[in-house]
Formats: structure tokens, sequence, C-alpha cells
């Protein structure tokens, strides 16, 4: 390459990084100027500024942070107890609701073609967009108030992950095992026990455990629509504005979410 | 000198064969292989999980003082419930344009959290990933730590706390929403890029670069599609979680959820219900299109 | 002659393993080492413990006269711009083109800002240019670096440790990763770049016989010990048997 070649190819591939340069600052631009309008509305137009002051606020904080002692009780070891139970629980019935919608809902052994993949699909999609919260009041309002509500409530928006990724596991099944035992004469449910089950169940044991721990922060709130737990607890010190309890309730919490994620590290590695 | 290679290689081959061929017959007077259907412990420990998990599920719903009686009518008694009660949804309860206002109010929650949530993510997940990370000893815990607290914290609690500290309105709904989504993304982000090929780091740290050129020129690249999707899926379930925020207080729709649920007004309650779930489901379907926009662009 | 590395004593290892017991040899300006020996024997540990890609343990190495291990952080990522280094796996970053890749070379030359937006400057394009001339890839400038072949990457990786402007190269088994036809070549380039450029060559290698062809000088190594140290004709069956003792059994 002589000089004058590569003077030309220098010049030509500066002008086009300045081009990707401009596209990009213009992008940034675009991006920001939509989170000002965003900030504007919401922190400058709609927060009432008078009644917050760096007084009221330090006040506050010191409030939360005079731990209220009392709260550690017999009450909360059971509370915590119950939130881990509903979580479990709440999973274990999850994943037998999602069995039959993961069986819908895969491509591959789906009963009746497109339509029923279709329900499938639909049901996935519906357990996951509506919150917890919201599964929360239609339960108590079917069933009462109790732990009974929060653990379907849970169960059922677990199934949106849980059946996802047993569908997606069975698509991704090998089939050559299936080939052979349909070869030597096996029924359609003995292929699903020997050729299909071993296949998946490592895959969905280890999202399972990380649902678990979805769940159990998933059961600190469903005390907030009268399911028990921490959630209740909670409720119950906020209803007395008791400050320093609060803060003694989410430290559990915080606690709480500790020993689920330690538990199902530890539990993931068992497995893989 | 040449070809004193080959023999070396080939001699270490020849090595290997002996020890093969000698593992695989047995003794002459072993007794015959037998196969039995119930191999201890293997078997014991299946069954005692079996029995174990079953024991459980038993213990949990008498700990939970579910009452299992009320179980099996519930179908039947929840379409009674619904038939009488919700339907038909008042749907002019959120036809009007004060609702069309709420949800706008819930776009621009999400929109904000999702930004600033992921921009602060990103220089905490890169903190927080041991392969890269600036200083193992003065960040990395720390930026776990932050991430594990804002995932741990639900977004409810989260909204409740500081709609107790700065009153209600839109503010202490983003703000939680930003924490959530902190949580949710600089987790995931963190791990991908624990999952990079450390080859490409090596290389940018050769030539003398320092920890930020490192991070933008070896680390960006490998992720980039993947925090493409994480980032579209983050604002997905934020949105999701800013339509009831407002029931505790926070701006949005969920707000109307809470007063209509308040005044036991269920047609209303099932009218705002139906507009969640439709104006979630338009998300979604936006989000994935998003999705197959970008990762075209992106891959 | 000046020595341009001095490697003394180094050692290099974890608590519960001594990777590198002892390892000295010096490198002159027009020299070109190869270091052969098994795997295992600490190979990649010595070339990556020059530039502090590993952090030894105990010694000194000498660039220019400085010992590298005694210098802070921000002063090693200068001195490593006067390195360049070339991959077994060629570490190319995927998804950047050519013309990126090479230009990261320039990185420890380029201020955070201005690389962040890809501000190189003209001398650095024109000069990434050049380079991708010298090796033959001057077509390839705006691929992708992952649509390239195995013998084009490593190319692509020696325009990249070229454009440093390098007083050293380090070259960690440059050929492992392709065949043997493209290996020939791959190594032709390097020595002849190195002459060109009068840079000495540190050369990683697991085939003797393409050591012994482009070298000046021959180090084995086994089990973290220097076994050899001499030039390559001198290379015969006792001494090969010496360093690869632990193979053949």
């Amino acid at each position: 390459m002589n000089a004058a070649t590569l003077a030309l190819r220098v010049e030509g591939i500066e002008a086009s990084r300045q081009k990707t340069r401009r596209l990009k600052f213009l992008t940034w631009a675009v991006v920001l100027v939509a989170v000002a309008w965003s900030i504007q509305v919401i922190v400058v137009r709609d927060t009432d500024w008078s009644r917050i002051s760096l007084a009221s606020l330090l006040d506050i904080a010191k409030r939360f942070v005079e731990l209220d002692a009392s709260v550690v009780s017999e009450d909360l070891w059971k509370a915590s107890l119950e939130t881990v139970v509903m979580a479990t629980l709440a999973t274990v019935v999850g994943l037998l609701m999602s069995i039959p919608v993961a069986w819908l809902g895969a491509a591959n052994i789906t009963p009746f073609g497109k339509s029923s993949y279709a329900v499938g699909r639909f049901l996935m999609t519906m357990s996951r967009s509506v919150h917890e919260i919201v599964w929360g009041l239609i339960f108590v309002s079917a069933v009462g108030l109790g732990a009974l509500a929060g653990v379907l409530a849970m169960a059922v928006r677990s199934i949106g992950f849980i059946s996802k990724t047993i569908a997606e596991a069975i698509e991704d099944v090998d089939p050559k095992p299936l080939e052979a035992i349909r070869a030597a004469g096996g029924t359609k449910f003995q292929i699903l026990w020997f050729a299909i089950l071993p296949q998946i169940i490592p895959v969905f044991v280890g999202n399972m455990i990380f649902e678990w721990d979805i769940n159990i922060r998933r059961s600190t709130i469903m005390g907030l629509v009268g399911a028990g737990g921490l959630g209740l607890l909670l409720f119950r010190q906020m209803a007395m504005s008791n400050y320093g309890g609060i803060a003694v309730v989410i430290l559990a919490v915080l606690a709480l979410i500790i020993f689920g994620e330690v538990a199902s590290h530890y539990a993931r590695r068992a497995v893989i | 000198m040449r070809g004193l290679a080959a023999p070396v290689e080939a001699a270490a081959v020849a090595a290997d064969e002996p020890a093969v061929v000698a593992a695989t017959p047995r003794a002459a007077n072993s007794s015959p292989a037998t196969w039995s259907r119930f191999r201890y412990p293997q078997s014991l420990y299946k069954y005692a999980a079996l029995i174990g998990s079953l024991a459980f599920l038993a213990w949990s719903i008498e700990y939970l003082d579910i009452d299992l009686e009320r179980l099996p009518g519930i179908l039947g008694r929840m379409g009674e419930m619904l038939a009488r009660r919700y339907v038909p949804p008042n749907v002019g309860h959120v036809l009007n344009a004060e609702y069309w206002h709420t949800v706008v109010e819930t776009l621009q929650m999400s929109y904000f959290a999702t930004v600033i949530g992921l921009a602060t993510a990103v220089p905490l997940a890169w903190f927080a990933a041991w392969n890269v990370t600036p200083s193992r000893r003065f960040l990395h815990k720390p930026a776990r730590l932050v991430i594990m607290a804002c995932r741990s914290v639900h977004e409810m609690i989260w909204t409740i706390l500081l709609v107790m500290v700065l009153g209600y309105g839109m503010l202490p709904g983003a703000l939680a929403l930003t924490l959530y989504c902190i949580g949710f993304a600089g987790k995931l982000f963190s791990e991908s890029i624990e999952a990079i090929r450390p080859g490409q780091v090596e290389a940018i740290r050769a030539a003398g670069a320092n920890q930020l050129q490192v991070f933008v020129f070896a680390v960006l690249p490998q992720v980039r599609v993947a925090w493409t999707g994480i980032s579209i899926y983050s604002w997905d379930v934020c949105f999701r979680a800013a339509t009831v925020v407002g029931f505790f207080g926070a701006g949005g729709m969920g707000w109307y959820l809470r007063e209509s649920v308040q005044r036991v007004a269920s047609k209303d309650v099932a009218a705002i219900l139906l507009s969640i779930i439709v104006v979630v489901i338009l998300s979604e379907l936006f989000s994935a299109w998003l999705r197959k926009r970008i990762g075209q662009a992106v891959a | 002659m000046k020595a341009v590395l001095e490697v003394k004593d180094l050692r290099a290892g974890y608590a519960e393993r001594e990777i590198l017991k002892g390892v000295s040899f010096t490198l002159g300006p027009d020299d070109f080492f190869a270091i052969i020996g098994p795997s295992g024997a600490g190979k990649s540990t010595l070339i990556r413990c020059v530039n502090r890609l590993v952090e030894p343990k105990g010694g000194q190495v000498l660039f220019n006269g400085v010992d590298l291990l005694k210098l802070s952080y921000p002063e090693m990522r200068m001195q490593r711009r006067n390195i360049g280094m070339i991959f077994q796996e060629f570490n190319l970053i995927e998804r950047l083109s050519v013309m990126d890749n090479v230009l990261t070379g320039r990185l420890g030359y380029t201020g955070t800002l201005r690389s962040i937006l890809r501000m190189y400057t003209k001398d650095d394009i024109a000069q990434a240019l050049r380079l991708l001339d010298r090796v033959g890839l001057a077509e390839h400038v705006d691929k992708r670096a992952d649509r390239l072949s195995g013998g084009q990457r490593q190319r692509v990786g020696i325009a990249r440790a070229l454009i440093q402007n390098p007083k050293l190269l380090l070259v960690d088994e440059p050929t492992s990763s392709l065949d043997p036809k493209i290996s020939r070549e791959v190594m032709t380039l390097i020595r002849e770049i190195a002459r060109e450029f009068h840079i000495p060559v540190l050369c990683n290698i697991h085939d003797v016989d393409l050591a012994c062809d482009f070298c000046t000088r021959v180090i084995g190594l086994q089990d973290g010990v220097k076994k050899f140290d001499g030039r390559p004709d001198e290379l015969d069956k006792a001494a090969l048997q010496d360093i690869y003792a632990m193979e053949v059994l």
C-alpha cells in the first residue's frame, strides 16, 4: 500500500467512525431527554417538597434506627418459620400445578396441537403477568384470610416460571432415547418415565430451588393481604407506626433471604 | 533434534494401552455379576427423600393451619363468586381520562426506574463480578451486598417504607422500583460477566490498559447481547410491579385498585384488574418485539 | 550487547504448589528464544510472569534495567505498553472488527475517555492499516474478528502486538490452535517482523522441530526448573530426554 492509498483509507475510516459516534451520541441524547422528562414529572411536579425536608428525613431515619428489641420475641421466630414453610409448600404445590401446564405448553408433546399449545403458553403468561399481590387479593376473597390464600397465590404465581422451564426442557430433550424405547415397544407412559423424565429432572430441580428462593421473598409480603408470616407481623407494626419494630422485621426479612440464598446455593451444588 | 519429538509421544501413547486392556477381564473365581433393583444406600436415600417430602407436606399443612376441607369446593365457590360479584366488570369505571392518566404515570415510573436502575446496576455489577472487579478487597463484597440487599427486600416493602418517608405520590414508587431494578438487573448482569472468556481480558490487560478500559473493551463486547436481553426483561418486570405499587400509596394504577378494594366495589375491582392484565400483556408484547429488533442489531 | 530482559531466580506458584522454582536467563536485542518442555512445566506461567499477568513470588525480572516486580500497578501498566503479547487462542475481541482489535493495542497510550469514545488519532489508524497490510490482511480491515480463520486471527494478534511499538515480544504457543502449514507461515511472519522491527522474542512452543527451525536459542523447562539453555544444534537426544523425562514415563 503506498502513501496515497493509505491516506485515503485513513480518511475514509475516520469519516465513518465520526458518523457512528454522532449516531450513538444522538441515541444517548434521546434517552437522556426522556429520563429528564420523567424526573421532571416524578420528582419535581408530583412530589410535595414542602412536606419533606432534610430535618424530617433525618428524624424518620432516626426512628428507624432505634430498633425495637421487644419485637424480637418468639413471635418473630414463629413468623419466620411460617414464612419459610409457606414458601416451600407454595413451591411444591406450584410444581404440581405446573406439570399439566408444561405438558400443554411443550411443542413436542402437547396433546391437541396448536390449540392446546396456545392454551398452555397463555396460562404461563397469565401466571407471570398478574402480580403476586393481585393473586393474593383474589385468593383471599376466594378462601378467606390465612396461610392458604398466600400459599395458593404464590403457587399460582410460580406456575409461570416453573412450567416454562419444564416445557423448554421437554422441548430440548434428546429424541434418541425416546426412539429407542418406542422401538422396543414401550407405551407412551413408559416413554415419559424412562426417556423423558431422567433428562428433564436435573434441569427443573435447579430451577425449582431458584423459584423457592424467590418465593421466600414473595412470602414476606403475603402477610400484607392477610396470609401470615413475617408480612403479617410487618403489617401490624406498620399499623402501630412502630418504626423501630418495622426496622426489626425488615432485618429479619433480610436474614431470612440470606439464609435462603445460602441454602439454595448449596442445594443447587448438590444437585448439579 | 529432528523427529525426536515423535518417538517420545508414541512411547507415551503405547504406555497407556496395556493398562486399558488389563482392566476389563475379571479374576477367574469371582462370583457372577448380579444386578439388584434396590441398591443400598442409593435407594434408601431416594425413598427417604420421597417419604420425607410427603411427611413435610402433611406437617406444613398442619402447621400453617390450613383447612383442607375448604379445598374441594374451591373451584365451584370461586366460579360462583366470580359470576355473582365480579361479573360483569364495571368497565365504565376505568374508561375515563383520570384513569388513563394513571396508566401514563405507571409508564413514567417504570421508565424512570428502569433507566436509572440499569445505569446504577452496570457499575455495581462490574464491581460485584469476581473475575474483573477493579478491587477484590474493597469493591467486590460491598457491591455484592448492595445488590443482594436490593434484591432481598420485596419491592412492595420498599414502596411502603418510602411512602412512610416521602408521603404519597409517584416518587416513592419510582424509587422503590429503581431499587428493585438494581437488585434484579445487578445480579443478572454480574452473573453474565462472570461467564465471559478470560483470554480477551488477558489480552487487553497485557497491552497496558487500565481497569476501565479493560471493562469497556474486553467485558462489554462479550456481555452486550446478554445485557440487552436482561435490560428489556428488567423493564418488563418493572412495569408489572409498577402497576401494583399504587396499592400501597405510590402513583399509578394500583391506587385505583386499593380504593375500589376498600369500598368493596367488586365490579370496579374486576374492571381494574382486567385493565391491569391488558396493559401488562401489551407491555409484554412490546418488550418481545423490542427484544427481537434490538437483538438483531446488537448481535 | 546490553540485555533487554534479564530473569533472575524467578519463582512462582500458589501456597500448595510451586510452579517455577528459580528460573534464570538473559535475552539480548537480537535474540529469538524458544521455551520448550512438557505440559505443566511452567512455560505459560513463565511467560506471564514477565509482564505480571501472573504475580511471581520471588526473583527479579529486569526489563531494560528496570525490575518489573518492584513496580506499582500503574507503573507496571506503563511498562506493559512496551511489551507486546501474542496468545495461543488469539484472544481477539470477537465482536469487534479487525481494525478495532488492532487499535486496542494502543490502549496503553490512549487516554481513558478518548479510548472509550474510540477517538484514536489518525496516526494510530494509519499505523494500524500499515501493519495490517504487512501481515496481509488489508482487505479484511472491517470484518468482524469471529469471521476470520485461525491463521488470519493470529495475524491480527500479531498486528495488535506490534502497534504498541514494543521493545519485547512475548509469544505464548502461537501455533497450538493452528494446522501445521499455517503454523509455519505464522512462525515465519513472526521471525521476519521481529528482525525487521528489531524486537527480541520470547516464545513458548511445544513443537520442538518448529522451535529449532526458528529460534536462536532454546530453553528447556521441566517441572519449573531450567534443564537446558543452549543453541538449537546443541539440543541432542540426551538433552531432550532430560527435559521430557516425565512425559515418557
